[in-house]
């Protein structure tokens, strides 16, 4: 379903180029839960927002569904990622001033779905997450968990074929960021959503069915290799 | 889809509320002084144009050509308006004389004079049928045929209800007019629109007129056609598809034809277009104020300038908070929002501002209405809401919106989704404070410019105010009466037993103080010459003790005497150099022929005063003895302090004028009166500096309480390395005291220039000073400071802790 070829990014950093990504090729297909794995600064965000197209690739070709995203103008490319991704944050990103279910209301609204169609869509995501009662709450009165809960409800809303996932348990303690793996874990499962995310600990990464560890921006091979030998 | 903009606007609004407050006031203040502007302008166009055949009407001028001067009249001959009604049958021409100042005293019948009596205002308008075939007036009982009849007056309704209690009661009532004409109400009009310079309220037949001239003065020289009166007044209406140009080419072989050409004036005829009488500044009209087309074009400027500046504060402060919504435009963004549904949010936001803005704006408006006349030549209460006034208020908010909005949307709408989720959006991105500073330049301009011009005109006004006149102004009261045979007669009387008063000092009877707006010009004569000379003398008439009340000063000979005022003259200043001579005394002796009457002796010269408004320049000035025009009363007091001796004065007038209502007023307030314009215009230059102080203020405060948070962490690092809080204030004031006096070296020689060129329409005028500009960079450095001062000190006191964690 997704395919990197050669995928390049850098900066200009005074008269040197600093790398964020070399030389990337990788493959994933639908169904399939991967996580990133790797140091800070190892490219993991970058590589994720590039998938996400909502950021580009210096050099390198991207294939998503066998459309070459690298090639396509920014609307082309809009009206993809807006039926098939999903974005959930370390930081949550809601937005402040709109409630809980605004904020999950919001993707469908650039989507052009009909109000009555939204509201039916919406209520089935707070039912589906038991967070009926904290519609009308705005962000900053959700805790962490409830707060990632909200994002990844938003980011299903659209019905998306991948989820992007960039350290979604980061800023959650250990019990909640049990909770939402488990969640992933069981869309990834029982819904067929393709999951790719991005994180630190081992044991997310665990949840996933393959691991891709970045180093400096390139794919550390040595590394996958003796992670497999140790699973 | 615009609920959830709607919903996020007003939380926006409401979370940002310092901001919102700033915007919402700054352009709500400029939105309030724009209506108010667009009201004045719309009033001041909205003259006249209510006749049906607006268009095709004119009015007939006079125009005087001689060797040194062209002058304008708005009198035309009385034999004019047969001639022209010969000359041109096409055309329907309607004349009408107007009296001011003449008493109408209500009649139980024919016989009996009742105790009420008025003057009204708007003068009486002695007219022909056709002036009504030619202006609109909505007849409620009657019509213009009345006025074909000598001795049949028209009213309008309220002066009806007025005299009579209802108008259906006017009808066939009786009125005189100055004691002396009975006229006999035949008709009632509607009360005249008040954006009109045609006041008909009391509209006598002209024949009426024309069988009592001797009232007015006249004999027979009313048929001469080197007499006019701007009281005397010819109008227009040309058929349809006709050229006035067509008609003013006639108008020269009709002028040739009739006038003495021998004269070295040339008189000719044009006709002057309806529209145009409410702003021609050469003529005069019947109503109460001309206006200039370049004030209200400099209005409309200030009004569009004011607006721009509260937009200027808009994009500033907005731009400055995009940087704090970069994160929700990220969101969006990666929710797939796509760039012009961005736009049209922020679009629609700023929309929603301008509206509060707008309604906020129309309470100012309606609050500031009332007072509008303290600002504008504009004595009437205009009305807010109107058809033209809506349609301005959606037309003006639709383009703020979007001046004020666009640049703002193009902004936020281009952030990278990336680098706005994680913040990484700095000023570098939003625009940077350069254009902001290009924009605050601006501002500060304008407000200095405004500054500047208020400094000058109020400094003008006073100058005028204090000037030396020439002649003592103080304490002399002056009473207006009539000049009819009856009212002279009994002048030596009143004046003895008001010389009786203690309060009163002297007594002088006149038709005209010194300083007044009327002028009497005539041809004249110097020194048994039979030749007259090539430019016009101005004459004033009083009695012997006109100098004296007055407190003129003499530079030689005497004032005339009782015995020998109708042979004897004096001069100004002025006219002795005009005529060549240097010493005061070489004139004395001397003979001037005024008009076509015989040469008198020059007994003394005066020193100059001002006969008009400060304006115009002296004129050479003739003083003589005229007893048939006294109508005014001077009365010179022993101090300006009337006090009782008010009603006492009031009580000898009652005595020998029972008949005749009094208007009394001081010299000093009339005299006020001729800068009335300039009064109002000084104010408007300072009500509208202080509104664009205002604006800028705010703009300035919103700034830089955007760059205390964009400082803070340098702010934080200078304490933490040990920044006094007055080294950290100074970091803050020294940008804007630069930008302040870049704005100061585009606004002082524009406004230079501007008031320089306002200040040629006086002949007696201040030099601009440097201290002007001085003070105008001050007031705004202060001003600045100020504004800034209070954020400043609160960041440099912040405790740097708390800064430094933030990052």
């Amino acid at each position: 379903m997704i395919k990197l070829k050669n995928i390049t990014k850098w900066v200009n950093n005074g008269n040197n180029r600093v790398f964020l990504l070399k030389d990337i090729n990788l493959q994933f297909n639908e169904g399939e839960f991967i996580s990133i794995m790797g140091p800070s600064g190892s490219g993991k965000s970058t590589l994720l927002n590039v998938i996400g197209m909502i950021d580009d690739a210096d050099e390198g070709e991207y294939h998503f569904l066998d459309q070459a995203v690298h090639e396509m103008k920014e609307k082309q490319r809009a009206l993809l990622y807006k039926q098939h991704i999903g974005f959930v944050f370390q930081a949550y990103h809601l937005i402040d001033e709109l409630t809980v279910y605004e904020n999950i209301e919001t993707p469908l609204l650039y989507q052009n779905i009909k109000s009555s169609d939204r509201k039916a869509m919406v209520a089935d995501m707070l039912d589906r997450f038991n967070i009926v009662g904290k519609k009308d709450l705005f962000p900053n009165q959700l805790s962490g968990g409830q707060q990632q809960l909200v994002g990844i409800a938003r980011a299903l809303i659209g019905a998306p074929t991948v989820i992007l996932a960039d350290e979604p348990t980061g800023n959650l303690n250990s019990k909640q960021g049990e909770e939402i793996m488990e969640l992933f874990r069981e869309l990834n499962e029982k819904d067929g959503v393709t999951i790719i995310q991005v994180t630190h600990s081992e044991k997310n990464a665990a949840y996933g069915n393959r691991i891709i560890h970045l180093l400096d921006g390139r794919v550390d091979h040595h590394a996958m290799e003796q992670y497999t030998k140790t699973v | 889809m615009f609920k959830n903009y709607f919903t996020i606007a007003l939380r926006n609004i409401k979370r940002h509320r310092s901001h919102s407050v700033i915007n919402i006031a700054g352009l709500a203040i400029a939105l309030a002084a724009t209506i108010v502007i667009f009201l004045v302008l719309q009033h001041e166009y909205s003259y006249d144009t209510y006749h049906k055949n607006a268009d095709r009407i004119y009015q007939v001028i006079k125009k005087d050509v001689s060797p040194t001067e062209t002058g304008f009249q708005v009198g035309v001959p009385f034999p004019a308006t047969r001639a022209l009604r010969q000359d041109f049958p096409q055309v329907t021409f309607g004349e009408l004389y107007k009296s001011f100042g003449s008493q109408l005293t209500v009649m139980k019948d024919p016989n009996t004079i009742s105790s009420r009596r008025f003057i009204e205002e708007s003068g009486v308008f002695f007219a022909d049928p056709e002036i009504f075939s030619i202006f609109d007036v909505k007849w409620m009982a009657g019509s213009a045929a009345v006025l074909k009849e000598p001795g049949k007056l028209v009213l309008a309704k309220s002066i009806a209800e007025k005299y009579f209690g209802t108008w259906q009661s006017a009808m066939d009532g009786y009125l005189k007019i100055d004691n002396n004409i009975l006229v006999q109400v035949a008709g009632i009009i509607e009360d005249v629109p008040s954006n009109s310079d045609f006041p008909f309220a009391v509209i006598p037949s002209y024949k009426t007129f024309e069988s009592n001239q001797q009232y007015f003065n006249y004999g027979e020289q009313i048929n001469d056609w080197g007499l006019s009166t701007s009281d005397h007044q010819v109008y227009a209406l040309l058929p349809e598809n006709m050229k006035a140009a067509s008609i003013d080419a006639n108008l020269e072989t009709f002028s040739r034809k009739y006038y003495r050409m021998e004269s070295a004036t040339k008189t000719s005829h044009f006709l002057q277009p309806l529209k145009n009488i409410h702003f021609d500044t050469r003529l005069e009209n019947n109503g109460d104020h001309i206006s200039n087309k370049t004030s209200l074009n400099t209005l409309a400027l200030i009004g569009v300038l004011i607006v721009l500046m509260a937009c200027i504060n808009f994009i500033n402060l907005s731009t400055a908070l995009a940087a704090k919504r970069g994160k929700e435009v990220g969101i969006r963004k990666v929710m797939g929002s796509s760039k012009t549904q961005l736009r049209t949010q922020v679009l629609f936001e700023t929309g929603l501002i301008v509206l509060f803005a707008g309604m906020t704006a129309v309470l100012l408006a309606w609050l500031a209405l009332p007072y509008l006349r303290y600002i504008a030549d504009i004595q009437q209460q205009l009305t807010l809401i109107n058809t033209g006034s809506i349609l301005f208020l959606v037309i003006t908010l639709v383009v703020t919106t979007i001046l004020a909005g666009f640049y703002p949307s193009l902004i936020l709408s281009s952030f990278q989704p990336v680098e706005a989720i994680k913040n990484k959006i700095n000023n570098t991105r939003v625009g940077g404070l350069s254009l902001r500073r290009v924009l605050v330049v601006l501002q500060f301009a304008f407000s200095q410019l405004l500054i500047i011009a208020t400094i000058i005109a109020v400094g003008q006004m006073n100058f005028i105010r204090t000037a030396d006149i020439g002649f003592d102004k103080e304490a002399v009261l002056l009473l207006q009466g009539n000049n009819d045979s009856t009212s002279l007669a009994r002048q030596a009387a009143f004046k003895s037993d008001l010389l009786k008063l203690p309060a009163v000092k002297s007594v002088s009877f006149t038709m005209d103080p010194p300083s007044s707006l009327n002028s009497w010009t005539t041809n004249f004569a110097f020194n048994n010459n039979t030749e007259d000379l090539p430019f016009s003398l101005y004459l004033k008439t009083g009695d012997e003790h006109y100098a004296g009340t007055f407190g003129m000063n003499l530079l030689a000979g005497r004032f005339y005497t009782t015995a020998d005022s109708a042979r004897k003259v004096v001069i100004n200043e002025t006219l002795m150099q005009k005529v060549g001579i240097k010493e005061p005394s070489e004139a004395i002796g001397k003979t001037i022929r005024i008009g076509a009457g015989k040469f008198r002796e020059i007994v003394g010269v005066v020193r100059d005063f001002k006969n008009n408004s400060l304006r115009d320049g002296i004129q050479p000035t003739a003083i003589i003895s005229y007893p048939a025009f006294y109508s005014l009363t001077a009365i010179k007091l022993k101090s300006n302090n009337l006090g009782k001796s008010g009603e006492a004065i009031q009580q000898v007038w009652d005595k020998h004028y029972p008949e005749y209502a009094a208007e009394t007023r001081f010299l000093d307030e009339s005299i006020n009166e001729f800068y009335q314009q300039e009064e109002r215009l000084s104010r408007l230059y300072k009500v509208y500096a202080t509104l664009a102080i205002i604006i800028s203020c705010l703009g300035l405060y919103g700034l830089v309480s955007f760059m205390a948070v964009q400082k803070n962490k340098e702010v934080g690092i200078r304490k933490v390395l040990g920044a006094s809080v007055g080294s950290i204030v100074y970091l803050f004031s020294k940008e804007f005291t630069v930008l302040i006096l870049i704005a100061f070296a585009l606004a002082a020689p524009a406004g230079w220039y501007l008031m320089n060129n306002w200040l040629q329409n006086f002949t007696y005028r201040i030099d601009i000073g440097a201290w002007v500009f001085i003070l105008a960079v001050l007031a705004s450095v202060i001003i600045a400071w100020l504004t800034v001062g209070y954020k400043a000190i609160s960041a440099a006191t912040a405790n740097p802790v708390k800064s430094l964690k933030s990052e």
